[in-house]
């Protein structure tokens, strides 16, 4: 009781001495930008499960930064990444933003779609134009976010086009699809339904947390329906654990993923054979592509001299490329306002081919509906080989995402 | 019909690695009395060691060095902290080894990075075709480990001088101290015995047919499952152990194909839950008696 | 000081005490029934996700055109009504809680953070699902809100946003929780708690219903833990269900760290408890914001195989709960008792 009292009285005394000297915090009107540097933050997973991609795209992004500010800059001014690691953690990440929120124009990228949906909010209260990297076509309905590339609906019904075209699936086939409670997964889900919906498809669906990284009964179940492929709209060690099982139960069909269902770290000897029967599809170049862009940011990364090939650093530029066009547009009125405006009316935006041309001017659809399709293989630096050109199937234009206004 | 008989079958296999990570929580338990959070991390530590060395000296040199490096620091574990634990408190030993996991799982994962290495066992891939059915060739390693491994248990408890005096701890520790039962030695010969069958199930979790996942946090995770194979079976039971690690694999098979897979998950508890309510000391377990 | 903090502290550093102030709720009530019952507990998760979702279900409105349910309450009304359906929902634990314990119960425990991640996945039309989750309903007397900024107010100089309101709110709930924990250590059930944890043969002898004192201990705990995940739903602005069970605001993580707050404090300390959160929640998020201003930290931190913040907090609270065990059972708070006998003297 003692110490309360002590505490009480602590605390009063405490606060009239400090009221009486009046406060010394005051709000910033500073949002990033000086006469000569233009701030942009980066909140990324540089310490968990997301690690090897983050630091890909994170190098993208630097790559683009020093060579445009080697170039004179971005309206006249250099610009300069703060980046903070919120480890895949919504709690750090909700921090790290608070903390970058006054000192910058707006966002480069936030990596994860657990930080994004809990950052939701701030960015429509703080008006902070954000390159959202949790491709879901869902966050599309917050116009403040930038979806660099299409989304994951919209890649599912590509690469379904796609092994239809291929010959490896037909009308009235049952397809499985393996995908992940959360947006990330409905939304791949999204998908499959419209294209199943268009050619008398049934889908067997399969819903999994990404920590059951054993999904033999799964594969089991579908090999008791006779699925004539299996979609995945999961992690890179499921999309792995059910190639391999694909193939022990004589199975044998054609596996279809979403772009993150991938990552060069699953292809290893060992598992190299399994995975042959993996489409990957996503709307950026894999990290060893034809497209002239691609290759000179892969020399680049080479010049660095440390970190992984990995699809995430082309596609790491193509978002710089994305953030200089928007400031570009706005030189005049560098504020948060300016940048939105900037974004509302970029109707065809370009990163020569990294990403298919970008739309952002019709709100709550994704930017493009145009997709890569590679096959993993080993020797490839990055682990992916690009098939074919730029494509986007006729399912895929007409599909209707659920934000989408027009 | 064949759906529900290859189920069967993955059920069990899998139960049979759940049943050699269960019995390490009992060997533990019995010697102790404590049940080890930290066996997840001595699974992970035996991985760890296993997949660097694997590349320099083949595979199976590297998985005895993890075996043997998981039971080294299972012993470790004992001696240098367990053991001073005043007056040998249940509920203090838990947590005891909760906090002791959680700084060998974030080391162990903060080397690996990114990285999930394999372990390149030879019966990784490997499958055996039955009429319609498709068996494991590592489920039924492990089968056949976790069989010889209780034999030899079995052995050691009836026949040796070591397996009196387990058993006479394991009944009552003060009592069998009194009557000349070195606890020392007891204790630590268990803790050696859970750490080897750790680093054992290691080499069938991380495969990529049974989890997908190399060593990495996630094959730590994997080993909570086996937790409620534990307590299902009754904690001090090798039998019962057994019994429990068939229970989830199969509840968990079942479940997933036949509910779903976010059921699946809650199942196994739920299945767990169930049996302490009927009886509080699992299935096989020996009921505590309540002194005043 | 506590009073005056956001007149000189920055929105960021507010929200990290704001967290850390969560932490000590949910462990004020985890060290009652840990501490003083001696029922090991690693289901706090789960009321806190109970409470959190109560709370939204029946703050929010009602909307048309949306799945999820809101009743509407005013939302003080829907605090009290979240504390009393966590605490029910720590009742119809009861049962097992009798029946099992030790540490069976500890494991047993841990199926409740399982089935909340099911529940929570399942019954998206109250949780808004793992996916996007629902809004928080703002926490606001009299049309006031001390979660939001608006009304917009300037205290001296200083705009009192979103941060600095829910610091206040935040310190009353928390102080509030403090007083009411010790009175209840002191009181009747607090002494049956206590002589149950010591012998329940022997407390059922002297006329205590042991069945009743554990469900109680149960009750008020899930309470607290209630109260907590209304306080997490609030500084998140945000509820949402976790994706998988080893990480998130419910999850096992949350459930070891928890444990680890109680432990470090001194089981059974509500001061403890306090001092445990400021380390166990605090600590990662400040290591976070003083990464970048301090090279050294930097320097470790970066890269593959970094000594990240969540690593270093790893190690530090792995460590001290070893240290604690095997040194000093009474945590923190014994070792504050110990000085403070030695300078009071």
């Amino acid at each position: 009781m003692k110490i309360t009292r002590s505490l009480v009285a602590a605390v009063t005394v405490g606060t009239l001495t400090l009221a009486s000297c009046g406060g010394t915090k005051s709000e910033s009107e500073n949002t990033g930008v000086t006469d000569d540097t233009i701030k942009l933050g980066v909140l990324t997973d540089l310490s968990g499960p997301f690690l090897e991609l983050s630091e890909a795209i994170l190098a993208g992004n630097e790559i683009w930064v020093e060579q445009v500010n080697a170039s004179g800059g971005v309206c006249g001014r250099d610009v300069e990444l703060v980046v903070r690691d919120h480890g895949y953690d919504a709690d750090a990440g909700v921090v790290a933003y608070q903390e970058l929120e006054s000192q910058v124009l707006g966002f480069m990228h936030v990596l994860g779609s657990p930080i994004n949906a809990a950052l939701d909010q701030n960015y429509l209260d703080n008006e902070t134009t954000t390159v959202a990297l949790s491709w879901s076509s869902f966050i599309l309905k917050n116009p403040y976010i930038i979806v660099p590339g299409t989304t994951f609906d919209v890649e599912m019904i590509n690469g379904l086009s796609y092994l239809m075209e291929q010959g490896q699936i037909k009308p009235g086939d049952t397809i499985g699809h393996i995908y992940l409670e959360g947006e990330y997964g409905e939304n791949g889900l999204l998908g499959a339904e419209y294209f199943a919906a268009q050619h008398d498809l049934t889908i067997e669906k399969v819903k999994v947390l990404p920590t059951d990284s054993d999904l033999r009964n799964a594969v089991t179940g579908l090999k008791g329906s006779n699925v004539a492929a299996i979609a995945m709209t999961t992690t890179p060690a499921q999309t792995l654990n059910v190639a391999v099982v694909n193939q022990q139960l004589g199975l044998d069909v054609p596996i279809v993923g979403n772009n993150p269902a991938f990552g060069p770290n699953i292809l290893t000897p060992e598992t190299a054979d399994a995975l042959r029967n993996v489409y990957v599809v996503a709307s950026a170049t894999p990290y060893t592509s034809d497209v002239p862009k691609a290759q000179e940011v892969a020399d680049l990364f080479e010049a660095r001299g440390d970190g992984v090939p990995h699809a995430g650093v082309p596609y790491g530029y193509a978002i710089g490329e994305i953030w200089g066009q928007l400031l570009e547009g706005t030189c005049d009125d560098l504020t948060r306002e300016g940048v939105k405006k900037a974004k509302d009316e970029a109707d065809s935006l370009d990163t020569e081919d990294l990403v298919a041309e970008l739309d952002f001017s019709s709100p709550g659809s994704p930017a493009t509906r145009a997709v890569y399709v590679a096959v993993p293989n080993i020797d490839t630096p990055g682990g992916l080989d690009q098939q074919g050109e730029l494509f986007v199937s006729e399912d895929a234009e007409t599909y209707r995402a659920p934000e989408q206004q027009d | 019909m064949s759906t529900f008989m290859q189920l069967t079958i993955n059920g069990a296999g899998s139960g049979a690695v759940f049943a050699l990570l269960a019995l390490g929580f009992v060997i533990i338990y019995r010697a102790s009395g404590a049940v080890n959070f930290a066996h997840g991390s001595l699974v992970l530590v035996a991985g760890y060691i296993t997949v660097r060395a694997q590349e320099s000296m083949g595979i199976t040199v590297a998985a005895i060095l993890g075996v043997l490096g998981a039971g080294v620091l299972a012993v470790i574990i004992e001696r240098v902290l367990v053991a001073r634990t005043r007056g040998g408190d249940p509920i203090a030993l838990v947590l005891l080894t909760i906090g002791v996991d959680v700084v060998i799982v974030e080391e162990v994962a903060r080397r690996l990075g990114s990285s999930a290495p394999f372990v390149r066992v030879p019966w990784a891939n490997e499958v055996i075709h039955v009429g319609q059915i498709t068996v494991l060739k590592g489920q039924i390693v492990a089968l056949c480990f976790g069989l010889v491994i209780i034999a030899v248990l079995f052995a050691l408890f009836r026949f040796t001088g070591w397996g009196l005096a387990m058993r006479a701890q394991a009944e009552h520790r003060e009592a069998a101290a009194l009557m000349g039962v070195r606890n020392t030695q007891v204790t630590a010969a268990a803790w050696l015995i859970a750490g080897v069958l750790a680093g054992i199930a290691v080499l069938f979790l991380a495969t990529p047919d049974f989890a997908g996942g190399g060593v990495s946090r996630a094959t730590h995770s994997l080993v909570l499952v086996a937790f409620p194979a534990a307590i299902i079976g009754g904690l001090d039971s090798t039998n019962g152990a057994v019994i429990g690690g068939f229970i989830v694999g199969l509840t968990g098979a079942y479940s997933q194909q036949y509910v779903s897979f976010e059921f699946a998950r809650v199942a196994v508890y739920l299945v767990m839950l169930a049996v302490l309510v009927v009886r509080p000391s699992g299935l096989f377990g020996t009921k505590e008696v309540q002194r005043v | 000081m506590a009073l005056a903090l956001p007149l000189y502290v920055s929105e960021v550093w507010l929200r990290v005490f704001e967290y850390a102030m969560v932490g000590a709720v949910a462990a004020i009530g985890l060290t009652l029934l840990s501490g003083h019952c001696g029922q090991l507990s690693l289901g706090t998760p789960f009321f806190m996700l109970v409470g959190g979702t109560a709370y939204a279900a029946l703050a929010a409105d009602a909307e048309a055109g949306s799945d999820l349910v809101g009743i509407g309450l005013p939302p003080v009304i829907a605090i009290v009504g979240a504390v009393v359906v966590s605490s029910l929902a720590g009742l119809a634990f009861a049962p097992v809680a009798g029946r099992v314990s030790g540490i069976y119960l500890a494991v047993a425990t841990l199926s409740l953070v399982f089935l909340g991640l099911y529940l929570g996945q399942r019954f998206t039309e109250f949780t808004g699902g793992a996916a996007t989750g629902r809004p928080a309903p703002p926490f606001t007397i009299f049309g006031f809100s001390l979660t939001t900024r608006e009304p917009e107010l300037t205290v001296l100089g200083v705009p009192f946003g979103a941060q600095e309101r829910m610091w206040y709110l935040f310190l009353i709930l928390v102080i509030g929780g403090i007083f009411l924990a010790l009175g209840a250590v002191r009181s009747r059930p607090g002494r049956s708690w206590r002589a149950v944890r010591d012998n329940p043969a022997s407390a059922a002898a002297m006329g205590v219903n042991v069945a009743r004192a554990r469900a109680t201990a149960f009750a008020v705990s899930a309470g607290y833990a209630g109260l907590a995940g209304v306080m997490m739903v609030l500084w998140f602005g945000l509820l949402k269900a976790d994706e998988n069970e080893f990480q998130g605001s419910w999850s096992i993580a949350a459930a070891i760290s928890l444990l680890a707050i109680v432990i470090i404090g001194g089981l059974g300390s509500v001061w403890g408890a306090v001092l445990g959160a400021a380390f166990v929640f605090g600590l990662p998020l400040a290591l976070r914001l003083l990464v970048p201003s301090v090279p050294l930290l930097a320097s470790i931190t970066e890269g593959s195989g970094g000594f990240t913040p969540s690593v270093i907090t790893a190690f530090a609270y792995g460590s001290l709960i070893v240290l604690v065990v095997i040194f000093e059972p009474g945590g923190l708070a014994a070792i504050g008792r110990r000085i403070t006998a030695r300078f009071g003297r």
